[in-house]
């Protein structure tokens, strides 16, 4: 019996969800729970930054929404004492507001002028957050976040784990929504080919900003939940390599799928981790560097496509495996 | 009256030299994408690597660095080369998004690799000529930034000559301009690509070693905003035009300058992606950009 695609999809997200809840019972370790929150608003950075990839705009400058929706969110709740599980939801509209901004200068530019505007946009924000809005967010110093679930109440890291892994589970859910309406047939039109798209009534200045702004709001979501998480916020969340991470992640996971910033993520986090173990500090980057080259030239639709290539590889092996035989009779 | 002055006079120099790094960095990448039509994010990474070579070379033998520049883009053509056979030819064509990927697995790549050869602590190289200033009207200039400026000059010239008179220049110019008639005319555009790629690869050497001999701290992650500002002046000067890329260094390194004075030093890096996405949003094509595809 052959599993298809659509099997194997079925069943990994069965298990993955298995898992997911199961695993807090499974293994007693606070050092484990919180590297899988941690992965957890990764997965949901990553899908939003494959969200925007999937209408052909590859920003690498991810992390300034990732951090403005951390900013925006730990300010609100220290200034108003909202709780932060509704500010999320605010410092995330906060960050897609400004995507939207940002977005209307990206709109109509070339894929490396849109990669370098978004670049330097995460590194003006950064300035920004330092110098003229250092009053307000600390400086480079930073400010301390309140956690989403309060440490004094008992079993506060299974809740919050909980929490976030649902608010996950609803992001997912989400852009496979979106991916599968109108909204994303667009996205996907715009990507393949814009004059068409435009020909078949889609206007892609829209749908690249309704792209942009989906993509910073889910951006801003998981900075929020990691800062709630963290306890503390700094200047270092607009970091170069918060803007990498997604896209590496998305990359070895498989560009455009909705599976694959899910698989990405959780692959790369337990390689990152299990290479730990060796006492690497640089070489670790160094592998993650190759194995991104790696994938892009041998592997370019990513490792949710391994079991297809895998399968063919069989079957062609098949084919070929009697040949020999019947040369030596 | 006459103190502004000498501050605007100081600013502008500051700004030429500045510049002078840009218009290296920014030339080459222009070589490499007029030819391959490619934009390579880790280009600053190559810098990097040229001046850790010479720091290397300088720290064990005290040759002058002003010659070992050019050992060091004698090594960064070769390794500019095998990152061109190895990693970019291999998706030449298959997405301008995948480029823009690879580059990031380089950047992780090259950064890391120096950091465990070289360590990323901060290092310093001192210049033979450091201390010793000339008298240009109100201001008194290191002599090393006078090299400095001649230094570039003289590389940029070289390049000109080079496409200008030489064969494989005009084999190069020709791929620029058309590459599939270049390969019907009998042009080896594979072989084009390498040179294209390994002589910006020299050039990006060429701007690491003059960063670092006059003064500058250097460490494992210098390279990636000059390179990123390298490629706001492309933009800004227009893809694959050589005389924009040197006015928009010049200008980028004037602006940067300007701006540290007027807002303070944090504003540095900021200031040109703020003049960039105002350029952009003003025309999407760039300042002296053709309407393109």
């Amino acid at each position: 019996m052959r599993l298809t695609q659509d099997a194997i999809f079925k069943y990994g997200t069965i298990l993955t969800l298995l898992i997911a809840i199961a695993i807090p019972f499974l293994i007693d370790s606070m050092f484990i729970i919180n590297l899988l929150v941690l992965m957890l608003t990764f997965i949901i950075f990553a899908s939003a930054w494959n969200l925007l990839a999937c209408s052909g705009q590859g920003s690498l400058g991810h992390a300034a929404f990732f951090g403005i929706g951390a900013y925006a969110s730990t300010l609100i709740a220290t200034q108003s004492g909202i709780s932060p599980f509704i500010t999320i939801f605010i410092g995330a509209a906060v960050a897609a507001f400004i995507g939207v901004l940002i977005g209307l200068t990206c709109v109509r530019l070339k894929e490396w002028f849109l990669a370098m505007v978004t670049f330097g946009f995460a590194i003006i924000v950064q300035t920004l957050t330092v110098s003229v809005l250092a009053p307000l967010t600390g400086g480079w110093d930073g400010i301390a976040s309140p956690r989403l679930v309060s440490p004094s109440i008992p079993g506060y890291q299974l809740i919050e784990y909980y929490a976030i892994l649902v608010i996950t589970i609803a992001s997912i859910a989400a852009i496979w929504y979106i991916m599968k309406s109108r909204i994303g047939l667009a996205f996907l039109a715009i990507r393949e080919n814009e004059l068409e798209a435009r020909a078949a009534g889609i206007d892609p200045v829209r749908y690249r900003l309704l792209a942009f702004a989906l993509s910073a709001y889910l951006a801003g979501v998981a900075g929020a939940l990691m800062i709630h998480h963290i306890g503390y916020i700094t200047p270092e969340i607009y970091g170069v390599e918060n803007s990498f991470w997604p896209v590496t992640y998305v990359i070895l996971g498989g560009l455009g799928t909705l599976a694959g910033p899910v698989v990405g993520t959780i692959a790369l986090t337990i390689i990152w981790e299990g290479l730990k173990v060796t006492g690497l500090t640089f070489g670790r980057y160094v592998i993650v560097g190759v194995m991104l080259i790696l994938a892009i030239i041998f592997l370019p639709r990513g490792l949710v496509s391994l079991p297809e290539r895998v399968q063919e590889w069989v079957r062609r092996r098949r084919k070929k495996g009697p040949l020999p035989e019947l040369a030596g009779s | 009256m006459m103190e502004n002055l000498e501050v605007f006079l100081q600013i502008i120099f500051w700004g030429l030299y500045a510049g002078c790094i840009y218009i290296l960095l920014a030339t080459g990448l222009n070589l490499i994408f007029g030819v391959m039509k490619i934009v390579n994010f880790a280009h600053g990474e190559f810098l990097m690597i040229g001046a850790y070579i010479t720091a290397t070379i300088f720290f064990i033998s005290g040759i002058n660095p002003y010659l070992i520049m050019l050992l060091s883009m004698l090594a960064l053509i070769g390794i500019g080369a095998v990152v061109e056979r190895l990693c970019f030819r291999p998706i030449l064509g298959t997405g301008k998004l995948n480029e823009i990927f690879l580059s990031i697995g380089l950047i992780y790549i090259f950064q890391n690799m120096a950091a465990i050869i070289w360590t990323d602590e901060w290092q310093s190289v001192k210049s033979p000529y450091a201390g010793i200033t000339i008298q240009i009207g109100p201001l008194s200039v290191p002599l090393d930034y006078i090299l400095i400026m001649i230094f570039t000059a003289v590389i940029i010239c070289g390049l000109y000559l080079f496409l200008k008179k030489t064969t494989t220049g005009m084999q190069m110019r020709a791929t620029s301009q058309n590459r599939k008639g270049a390969m019907l005319v009998g042009v080896d555009v594979e072989r084009i690509d390498v040179i294209s790629f390994g002589l910006g690869c020299a050039l990006a050497a060429a701007a690491g070693t003059l960063w670092i001999v006059s003064g500058q701290i250097f460490n494992p992650y210098m390279g990636s905003i000059p390179a990123i500002k390298a490629f706001a002046i492309i933009i800004l000067g227009g893809l694959g035009s050589i005389p924009g890329a040197i006015i928009g260094g010049l200008l980028m390194g004037l602006a940067e300058n300007g701006a540290a004075f007027l807002l303070g030093g944090i504003w540095k890096d900021a200031i040109s992606f703020v003049i960039l996405i105002i350029v952009l949003v003003v025309r999407p094509t760039g300042l002296f950009g053709e309407k393109g595809d």
